[in-house]
């Protein structure tokens, strides 16, 4: 292993808890709406099943090599080319998903309010904060998410209370008004993001206690679940079915919709302030996916020197793929529903089928 | 006779410090043993006069043991300028000058110590290294005629205060003593307060000139694990050539060397002191030098005042939340005012919008330059007011009054709100009870100002990011810095942002006091005494 680090199953929890709900509760709520229409609240609920199979499959094939990380026992699993060829998709497919995320979180300080900062300085900042977490490592990752977890919560928490009073319960009715179908089709969106915890390929090594795996993943999937659901809910409640659709930010238009006693006005911005914080950590969490990635495929003896390149490409993916911030947000509803499973769910299955055929790897 | 000089040439060139190709260097064996006293009282003085050389301070007083024909020539050296005179008069020279009668087998160093002399502290020694050391630190050098060992008294009075109030932290409830530059003395504070016989001070030494001495004070069977080994192993490893202030060794024994944070916690209080070394930790005591090192080190560690654990625990709560709330200030201030004025002015309500855009309306500057102005000046005042002498501070508060508040902002210098922030800011950087701590804050909110001008609160929050990052990766002696936050023990919690009751903290802090978890027995809460008749039923914690 590369990185020495150890963490706790609760901090496994946290930290797969913010690398989801960190982007998923401010880009997914307006597609699914579009999709689920007012009963779109449920699909985090159901999206949960996908959830559950990526965990299922991702844990199973991780216990057959407990002490190391994907990208490390794929070629023990596939053979040297085909492993290492694998492990470099990967080590791509996660420099893109890194790179989309910042790009995601520029592009949103970029509308929301640093109209005049050049995009790509955004990105060195938030890259190079993230980048120093995954330098100290995986552990100092994990207790820094320890600090921002409560704060980030709470200020999700405190937007819905809030807003609590513009939250009109005729929304919601008919419930399922077009039967179940569109729900579940919604749950298909949605499921693309809850399928993140896929990384415990690469974070379950870390796990000092692995017997308690299941219970961050079952916990987390029921957390993100739940605040999701939570979120939908309260954006369908205030502003229908019909208004989120067109809103990029739907969850950053709930926070500008506080209004308490004249003066507690506009606090939108603390808000972002307080999401930029959970992004750092979610990207950081990616980031060393790639760099551990990079660094087990190319047989690096230190991932930190991965680093500085990576950053480099995502900032070069960010601006020449999503440089239009139309062509993200295309991405995500039309590509990331399948190219998210097939990452996710698909790949690492039928590398666990392989690895059952051939019999690698520790325990069932 | 020639190669006595030789060897008297070669020992005081070794003494003195001058290279020298064929001596032996101290470590090496036999070391010791080649610098012996002879049985020649004239030839022994000598010696020691000669390596003493040009101290005018030395005294070498002859006398007679005895009375009458079988008296023995002895002399006595010591520097006079060390020696607490009246014991030198009542415990060695009274008691030598009135030996009536020797011993019939001659007179032994046993015999001496057991018979004539009074004073308690008397070692033997036999190499010159030894005694000159043992001179240098205060003591009076009893050398007598046929004997190759010397008598060392140790009589040394030393100059400095006596005890005497803390000078950085005060409390107004607790006590007020604190630890002074003589090391004896503030052990004899520590030990009036831990009355156990677990107290343990070692003795160390640093500093091949100024030999300081250093000791290293922990409760045996409830410090750290390791914690003891790995302090002296890191002690032994400097080599320098003198030690002042304790400042001085932290840096060599820290674990992170360029971290802007203090990580080794210190303090001049006793009972700070001992409260630490009840929970687990150590400490490193150095003579002359009133501020004790406590090891390991945490960031809320620094942000306790002892005052905290003797107040009603609802006011030490409420003084914790506010005194988090200043560090927040100290370290943000200036910098959320500099975002808010210059990329979010929607945040302010219209009203103060208004007015702060009207008094801002004279002001050349743009925001970070004005708040430059401004905290620069501070800084500035606040080293003068710290250097100045006692007599002209007031003529700096007035200057700084005037010239900071008034004339700055009437002159368009600065707008009254940032002379608000400004004012906030420091005085909110007071609150931190700890120096080091402290001073970290003030460095620290110039990168966040400089963030905050060019990105706004999203500069404040990337820069807070790093920063905790950094915290996050800090340990001091295996102890996680920011423990008990992160790594989260919620147990530990009760002591750090708020204080719970006494009765309530029933465990040490779980990473550093694992070796006797309990503090105290379970259930110890103050009930009203039971009524008669009625049962008192007391559930006990297993």
């Amino acid at each position: 292993m590369l990185d020495r680090g150890r963490i706790s199953s609760v901090q496994l929890f946290l930290l797969l808890v913010i690398t989801e709900a960190a982007t998923a509760f401010l880009y997914a709520p307006s597609k699914i709406i579009q999709m689920a229409g007012r009963d779109s609240w449920l699909t985090p609920l159901i999206a949960t099943i996908s959830g559950l199979l990526v965990a299922i499959v991702c844990i199973a094939l991780a216990k057959r090599f407990p002490q190391q990380v994907f990208t490390e026992y794929l070629p023990q699993i596939l053979g040297k080319i085909p492993g290492k060829l694998l492990g470099g998709i990967y080590t791509a497919v996660f420099i893109h998903l890194t790179s989309v995320i910042l790009n995601q979180s520029s592009s949103f300080v970029h509308v929301a309010f640093l109209r005049e900062t050049p995009l790509v300085a955004l990105e060195i900042l938030i890259g190079l904060a993230s980048i120093y977490g995954v330098y100290l490592g995986i552990e100092v990752i994990a207790r820094q998410n320890e600090l921002v977890w409560p704060v980030w919560v709470l200020s999700i928490l405190i937007i819905i209370l809030l807003v609590a009073e513009g939250i009109n319960l005729d929304n919601f009715r008919p419930f399922l008004e077009k039967g179940i179908m569109p729900v579940i089709k919604g749950s298909a969106l949605a499921g693309s993001f809850r399928g993140e915890i896929f990384l415990l390929l690469m974070l379950y090594p870390y796990l000092n206690k692995k017997e308690e795996v299941y219970k961050s993943a079952v916990y987390y999937l029921l957390t993100t679940a739940a605040l999701l659901g939570i979120i939908t809910a309260a954006i369908i409640g205030v502003f229908g079915d019909l208004i989120p659709v067109y809103m990029v930010y739907p969850a950053y238009d709930l926070a500008r919709y506080i209004s308490l006693a004249r003066f507690l006005e506009r606090i939108q911005i603390l808000i972002v302030v307080m999401w930029i914080s959970g992004v750092i950590v979610k990207m950081a969490v990616f980031f060393h996916s790639a760099a551990i990635a990079a660094a087990t495929t190319l047989g690096l003896r230190n991932y930190r020197v991965t680093l500085l390149p990576i950053l480099a490409s995502t900032i070069i993916i960010s601006r020449l793929f999503y440089g239009d911030h139309l062509r993200l947000i295309n991405f995500l509803s039309k590509i990331f529903p399948y190219y998210g499973p097939a990452v996710e769910l698909l790949i690492p299955a039928l590398v666990l089928l392989i690895a059952v055929i051939l019999k690698k790897g520790g325990n069932s | 006779m020639i190669s006595f000089f030789r060897w008297l040439g070669n020992l005081l060139k070794h003494i003195a410090g001058e290279p020298t190709g064929s001596l032996l260097k101290p470590g090496d064996p036999g070391y010791q043993e080649a610098y012996k006293l002879t049985s020649n009282l004239e030839k022994n003085i000598k010696i020691i006069t000669e390596i003493f050389g040009l101290s005018d301070d030395l005294m070498v007083r002859g006398l007679k043991i005895g009375r009458g024909k079988k008296h023995v020539r002895a002399a006595v050296i010591y520097l006079d300028t060390l020696i607490d005179h009246t014991r030198l008069q009542q415990g060695l020279m009274h008691c030598l000058q009135t030996i009536e009668q020797l011993p019939p087998r001659g007179i032994t160093t046993e015999w001496l110590i057991n018979n004539a002399l009074s004073d308690g502290r008397v070692i033997k020694k036999n190499s010159f290294v030894e005694i000159t050391d043992e001179i240098n630190q205060g003591a009076a050098c009893l050398l007598i005629e046929g004997l190759d060992q010397a008598l060392l008294v140790r009589l040394a009075e030393k100059a400095g205060r006596a005890v005497e109030g803390p000078v950085t932290e005060n409390v107004s409830k607790g006590p007020h003593d604190a630890f002074n530059e003589d090391v004896r003395s503030n052990i004899a504070l520590l030990r009036k307060r831990l009355n156990t016989s677990r107290l343990a001070v070692e003795n160390l030494e640093i500093g091949e000139l100024t030999k300081t001495e250093v000791k290293l004070v922990y409760l045996k069977g409830y410090v750290l694990d390791g914690l003891v080994d790995e302090i002296k192993s890191r002690l032994r490893r400097i080599r320098i050539d003198g030690i002042i202030d304790s400042g001085q060794v932290e840096e060599f024994i820290q674990d992170s060397a360029f971290s802007l944070f203090s990580l080794l916690d210190s303090t001049e209080r006793p009972d700070k002191l001992a409260a630490n070394l009840l929970e687990g930790k150590a400490g490193l005591m150095f003579d002359n030098t009133p501020i004790v090192l406590i090891i390991p080190g945490t960031l809320t560690a620094q942000i306790q005042s002892p005052e905290d654990y003797y107040q009603r625990y609802w006011f030490s709560s409420w003084i914790r939340v506010m005194r988090w709330l200043a560090i927040l200030t100290a370290l943000l201030g200036p910098s959320l005012w500099i975002a808010i004025i210059t990329f979010h002015q929607e945040l302010l309500p219209t009203e103060l919008l208004m007015s702060v855009l009207v008094s801002r309306e004279g002001v050349p500057f743009p925001g970070l330059v004005e708040a430059l102005i401004m905290e620069i000046s501070l800084e500035v005042l606040r080293e003068a007011g710290l250097r100045l002498p006692q007599t002209f501070g007031q003529t700096i508060s007035i200057v700084g009054a005037v010239v900071l508040g008034q004339a700055a902002v009437s002159a368009g210098l600065a707008s009254p709100g940032m002379v608000i922030v400004v004012a906030l800011t420091a005085i909110a950087s007071f609150v931190i009870p700890t120096q080091p701590l402290s001073n970290t804050i003030r460095i620290l909110r110039f990168p966040f100002m400089l963030l905050a001008a060019s990105f706004g609160l999203i500069g404040i929050i990337v820069g807070f990011s790093i920063l905790t990052y950094h915290l996050c990766s800090l340990r001091s002696y295996g102890i996680p810095y920011l423990s008990p936050l992160a790594p989260l023990s919620f147990d530990n919690l009760k002591d750090t942002v708020i204080r719970a009751p006494i009765w309530n903290m029933l465990f040490r802090p779980r990473l550093i006091g694992y070796r006797e978890p309990q503090r105290q027995n379970p259930d110890q809460r103050p009930h009203p005494p039971a009524r008669k008749g009625k049962k008192f039923i007391r559930r006990r914690k297993q």
